[in-house]
């Protein structure tokens, strides 16, 4: 280097200190998350509990750099067939004239009771104000609740033989009432058979030959037809044959098992359409009589009762109503008996109809088939379960749990998303529903902005019927079809519909595209500015996969495109669970601590450089030896972070997912805040300066060593390096909470590497060496002040955060802490009642979910109980 | 296990059971882990026994300290001759350099005593200062020729320079001599330096050629005939220190000198830092088992070692005015905050 080239020596200076003063800027904090998240991506690969045994799919994190980003999610947007369902219809129930068969599904019913019996137990609160609450509650429940007792029995014998359920595809029925001709015996059998003829002859279906089975399984229209010839071959009446004009079925009528086949002659066919909601066949049996079949939208069959038809319909609607709480969807089921006379001259009109040619031929065949399906005797009512995905209530129970809000984008009709929103706890009654909806007749009418005006009117409505709610247990749930949401998704809109949506339990789009589920996802990603997780399983979620903050794809049946746009892959909608709330917690606290500590480390560290240049005349000297800076980052403090990064628990599994609140840390975004990082910047600068200045003022100028040898650079920069690998690593060993042999391994032997790593430098020869020949054993070794020097460093370096975490714990406590600490005294196995109540309470508000749907009926039972206990209360002087 | 899939033929199950996870402890992260818990006991014993260790420590430093007996001598100013006003030219000029000082032994000081020069406002850490030596050249007398990084001092007209550089060449040439009560005191001049430096750094088959024959002279010059593994002076000077402020050693004097005694020191005001106004300070020292006198060590043990026991105090007293009952579910968030819930 010769003075004279001013420039070229500019130039190598700054590159000189560009160098130097890159410790304060980790560029390897980005290969260290590199290596983390690839590993902790492994363990959700590795994890056995995510590992789907049916279809012999792991999980799959097909990108590694979003495992934090798991761990603060706030809105799941999921899309509903084949992700929350399996698209598979089962026949659950029905109700035939006015009797309900079929084993009562009403899980919520039966965990309310469950819990209020428990609370009973141990004095709730809430009733305990009551006098002799105990003798009463027990009584006025079996007077109120006796049938739904019977039921929920029946609820708990047929849970046992589960498996036997699922035996058919297609048919869940469990009643031997109606079993194996067992029905003969029931009151109204003449009912009974027509609603058998009805489930079997009233249909578009076409049946298939099972060759192998001797079986038919049918070609339907839709799932749901499907289910009900299944339903119907099981009852005994077998859909065998269809031909042009005939119905052909096996009959099995007789206890003796004997089978009879019919053939009904189909005269006319009256199809389903979304408009009509009701199909019809107009039969003649053998015995020469003609029927009209209808099933239908139960709003539509009620509304066409004749008057003496109506004998069923108070029960039938109970129960209607009964099992669309549950999510089932449900159909009506009735018929007429035609005279001869009075169907040909219906048919006439009809083939006319059908005949005419031109832009009324719609209309007119729907106006004449419209006479024809009047005047309908009601039958009963079936109801089949759009079969969920194993898991997927109990899911989204703890999801909800956890914090988070769960939104359905679905292509099905809103009554089908409706349904499913009711089986998954979604919605549940008594709850608000908005819908909103653009009246389909004006579309061509109106003009657009009139249309937009109308939606924005709806969305300020239920936006201020929400505001001015008083109850704080009211719950809303968003109904929003497709066509709306064109309007209501544009930039005018946006922003009103997201208010009112973020303000509701539970939003279901139903009819949406995958564009639009796509433009939903943006709008909720950038609209609240919070993580966004889309699941999904079909090509039409693509789009907001892609769009999503994460997207997870179902590895299912349907292809797989959504796999292959998504982040992460799961085999069901149920491992999304242990996805987030264990593995996305995790990470989530994971990442934050070990970039923390990053920047603390490498802030400790670059600062010493630093301060080491003020004393050089900026020439850029290092006070450390080049090899002791390359090996910093890269095998000296890199492995502890690592193993922080890659094994740290702050609780187990199985308290995560007992604790579904701890989730909430990450959207929170509780340890990754600009508090939290400028506090451990500052540690680090702390650190810096007491070790610097500490070690520069213990070797200052006087001698180190007995002989009477003053301190070089090297013996400096070596001690100041000594104190620094100390303080860093008893740091992160403050940091950490587990402890396996990894982690013990990687910092105390960074540690000892060290020291070797110095013994075996200065072994080497000079020429390699240089300043560092034989530096421990000869200089630092043996002098005393270079271990106490250590020892102070170290300890003045952490006491600081020591204070800091033991006040915290001691004044402001965090959950884990409290729970490492229950489960540190094993209290939670002395004390069970209280782990269990403490976990049970452990979730955030929530209104949507199986157990908020339970406290629900709870509240509305206990409101039952104070006015029975009111009544009994007035009665009791007389009583007594 | 994915032999529950009925009916499936061999293949694939073992297709599916490829697929499946391997369970082990490690890949479901169940490892078995000790996992410490901040307890306050923990807490409080963690700074008594800090206490408990720092507090002797300090005692001990501080008194090994104040042990040590360290004469002081700034002279840089006191030799340049009041007739001289232009400390650079007196200092560059040929002029007697001669200056005698007298040194007051106010506390016994038992044999060895080093004797240190102190150089102030030297920065022999500049890089390019550092950087300017050449180790093989030292080490090997087949490799005089290896002067790269010696830059401006590498050789002269082309003959190299042993040793080569500018830390050799700006070696400091003050020479001290001391005599109590007229009786000369020797200076032992021996193992003032590294071993290791001595033993295998430079070479006892290393001769001094050519050193300080350029235009410009900066310090010492070296006896030719004597290997550079015998020059401890410049072994000792080429450890180049860490800091601006720097002692080095000068030799050790093996008589004991006693409170009271005068000494008088004889040295040769040879070498010029008044042209960057540094100091220059003669140093005599006992050492201790912690080396020479330096009361930080002792004072810093004390202080964390009381700011320890303070902060045991502290959270003794806090934890029975205000006592947590660890695992205490009534501080867990849902149920502190029942607003929230």
């Amino acid at each position: 280097m010769i003075p004279r080239h001013l420039e070229w020596l500019g130039m190598s200076h700054l590159i000189t200190a560009l160098i130097l003063y890159g410790y304060l800027i980790p560029i390897s904090l980005y290969v260290s998350i590199e290596v983390v998240k690839v590993l902790q991506a492994t363990f959700i690969n590795q994890d056995i509990l995510m590992y789907d045994e049916e279809t012999g799919t792991p999980a799959d994190a097909r990108t590694s750099n979003l495992n934090e980003e798991l761990g603060q999610v706030d809105t799941i947007l999921s899309d509903k067939t084949g992700t929350l369902t399996c698209n598979q219809m089962d026949f659950l129930k029905c109700s035939i004239a006015g009797t309900q068969y079929g084993a009562s599904s009403s899980e919520v019913e039966l965990a309310a009771a469950k819990q209020i019996a428990s609370d009973l137990e141990d004095g709730d609160s809430d009733l305990s104000n009551f006098p002799l609450r105990h003798r009463k509650a027990q009584v006025s429940w079996e007077n109120i609740d006796k049938v739904d007792e019977i039921e929920l029995e029946t609820v708990v014998t047929s849970k046992g033989d589960e498996d036997q359920k699922h035996a058919i595809k297609g048919f869940g029925f469990e009643d031997d009432r109606l079993m194996n001709c067992n029905w003969l015996q029931e009151p109204n059998v003449d009912d009974i058979l027509l609603f058998f003829r009805i489930l079997a002859v009233c249909h578009t279906a076409i049946p298939e030959l099972n060759e192998e089975t001797g079986g038919f399984t049918y070609e339907a229209e839709s799932p749901d037809e499907g289910s009900f010839l299944v339903a119907a071959r099981e009852f005994g009446f077998e859909f065998c044959r269809r031909t042009q004009s005939s119905i052909f079925t096996r009959e099995r009528i007789s206890a003796s098992g004997q089978v009879v086949e019919r053939e009904y002659k189909l005269l006319n066919l009256l199809d389903f359409t979304s408009k009509r909601k009701r199909m019809s066949v107009i039969v003649r049996d053998e015995e020469g009589q003609i029927f009209l079949l209808c099933k239908g939208a139960d709003s539509i069959i009620f509304d066409r009762l004749s008057k003496n038809g109506k004998a069923y319909l108070e029960a039938t609607t109970k129960h209607l109503n009964d099992y669309g709480e549950t999510g089932l969807r449900t159909l009506a089921l009735s018929y007429r008996r035609l005279e001869e006379k009075e169907y040909s001259d219906w048919n006439n009109e009809f083939q006319k109809a059908k005949a005419a040619v031109g832009a009324d031929r719609e209309a007119m065949l729907e106006r004449v088939s419209d006479i024809m399906e009047k005047e309908l005797i009601l039958v009963g009512a079936t109801a089949i379960e759009d079969k969920l995905q194993k898991g997927v209530p109990q899911c989204i129970d703890k999801l909800a749990q956890a914090g988070l809000k769960i939104w359905v984008l679905t292509g099905d009709k809103m009554e089908t998303a409706i349904n499913i929103g009711f089986s998954c706890s979604l919605l549940r009654q008594g709850m608000k529903q908005i819908c909103i909806t653009t009246n389909s007749d004006s579309v061509s009418n109106d003009t657009k902005q009139a249309i937009k005006d109308n939606i924005l009117n709806q969305i300020t409505n239920a936006t201020q019927m929400i505001k001015l709610e008083k109850d704080p247990h009211a719950a809303f749930a968003l109904i929003i079809d497709g066509k709306t949401l064109t309007y209501a998704l544009e930039d005018d809109v946006k922003l009103q519909f997201l208010g009112l949506a973020v303000d509701c339990a539970s939003v279901i789009c139903c009819r949406v595209s995958p564009k639009q589920k796509a433009l939903v996802v943006r709008l909720v990603k950038q609209g609240t500015g919070k993580t966004t997780l889309a699941i999904g399983d079909g090509a039409n979620d693509v789009g907001m996969i892609q769009e999503a903050d994460i997207g997870v794809g179902i590895s299912g049946v349907e292809g797989m495109q959504a796999v292959m746009a998504s982040d992460f892959s799961i085999a069901q909608f149920r491992f999304l669970e242990r996805l987030l709330v264990v593995h996305g917690h995790w990470c989530y606290k994971r990442i934050a601590q070990m970039i923390c500590y990053f920047f603390y480390k490498n802030i400790a560290f670059g600062l010493t450089i630093f301060y080491f240049e003020a004393y050089t005349g900026f020439s850029g000297q290092s006070v450390y030896d080049d090899w002791y800076m390359i090996l910093f980052n890269v095998c000296l403090t890199s492995l502890p972070v690592i193993s922080l990064g890659v094994f740290e628990q702050d609780v187990s599994s199985e308290v995560c997912l007992q604790f579904p609140a701890l989730y909430q840390q990450g959207p929170k975004n509780l340890f990754f805040d600009w508090y939290r990082i400028l506090g451990w910047m500052a540690n680090g600068l702390y650190s810096s300066v007491v070790i610097f200045f500490g070690t520069v003022l213990i070797f200052y100028e006087q001698a180190f060593r007995v002989d009477g040898q003053t301190s070089d650079l090297a013996s400096l920069g070596t001690t100041m390096f000594t104190c620094i690998i100390w303080a860093v690593n008893c740091q992160i060993s403050l940091t950490m909470s587990h402890f396996t042999w990894i982690q013990h391994l990687f910092i105390w032997g960074s540690i000892v590497t060290w020291y070797l790593f110095l013994m075996m430098y200065g072994a080497l020869s000079p020429n390699l060496s240089h300043s560092a020949y034989h530096l421990l054993i000869e200089a630092l070794g043996p002098a005393p002040i270079y271990w106490a020097t250590t020892l102070l460093a170290t300890v003045a370096c952490i006491l600081p955060y020591l204070v800091h975490i033991s006040f915290q714990r001691c004044f402001s406590p965090m959950d884990h802490h409290i729970i490492q600490e229950i489960k540190h005294y094993k209290k939670d196995i002395e004390d069970q009642s209280m782990w269990v109540r403490e976990s049970s309470k452990a979730r955030q508000e929530t209104k949507i979910g199986f157990t908020a749907r339970v406290e629900a009926k709870i509240r509305q039972l206990k409101g039952k109980l104070h006015k029975k206990q009111s009544f009994l209360n007035i009665l009791s002087p007389v009583r007594t | 296990m994915a032999s529950t899939s009925v009916g499936s033929n061999d293949l694939t199950t073992n297709r599916r059971q490829t697929k499946r996870p391997k369970y082990s402890k490690f890949t479901q992260q169940e490892l078995p882990a000790c996992k410490p818990i901040l307890t306050p006991q923990a807490v409080i014993s963690a700074f008594l026994i800090v206490t408990i260790v720092f507090i002797p420590i300090g005692v001990a430093s501080l008194i090994a300290s104040r042990d040590v007996v360290e004469i002081v001598d700034r002279y840089e100013a006191a030799c340049v001759p009041s007739n001289w006003t232009d400390n650079v030219a007196y200092i560059q000029s040929t002029a007697d350099k001669t200056c005698t000082r007298t040194l007051h032994v106010e506390k016994r000081m038992k044999s060895p005593i080093y004797v240190y020069y102190q150089l102030d406002n030297f920065y022999q850490n500049h890089r390019r200062y550092v950087k300017s030596r050449n180790d093989e050249q030292l080490r090997d007398a087949g490799k005089a020729n290896s002067t790269s990084g010696c830059d401006p001092e590498r050789d002269v007209n082309g003959v190299p320079i042993v040793p080569c550089g500018l830390i050799a060449w700006s070696m400091f040439n003050d020479t001290y001599s001391f005599s109590r009560n007229n009786n000369n005191v020797t200076v032992n001049k021996k193992e003032i330096s590294w071993k290791s430096d001595r033993d295998h750094k430079f070479g006892s088959d290393v001769f001094p050629k050519n050193f300080q024959n350029g235009n410009i002279t900066g310090g010492a010059h070296l006896n030719e005939s004597i290997p550079l593994s015998e020059q401890e002076d410049l072994i000792v000077w080429m450890r180049t220190a860490a800091l601006p402020t720097f002692r080095k050693l000068y030799g050790k004097i093996e008589v004991d000198l006693e409170k009271g005694d005068e000494i008088k020191v004889v040295l040769q005001n040879n070498y010029n830092t008044y042209s960057f106004s540094g100091k220059k300070k003669l140093v005599l020292s006992t050492t201790s088992w912690l080396g020479g006198k330096n009361d930080f060590l002792g004072i810093a043990y004390l202080s964390v070692g009381g700011l320890s026991f303070f902060l045991a105090m502290a959270f003794t007293i806090v934890y029975f005015v205000k006592p947590r009952q660890l695992g205490d579910p009534s501080y867990l968030s849902w149920n502190r905050n029942p607003s929230g819930h």
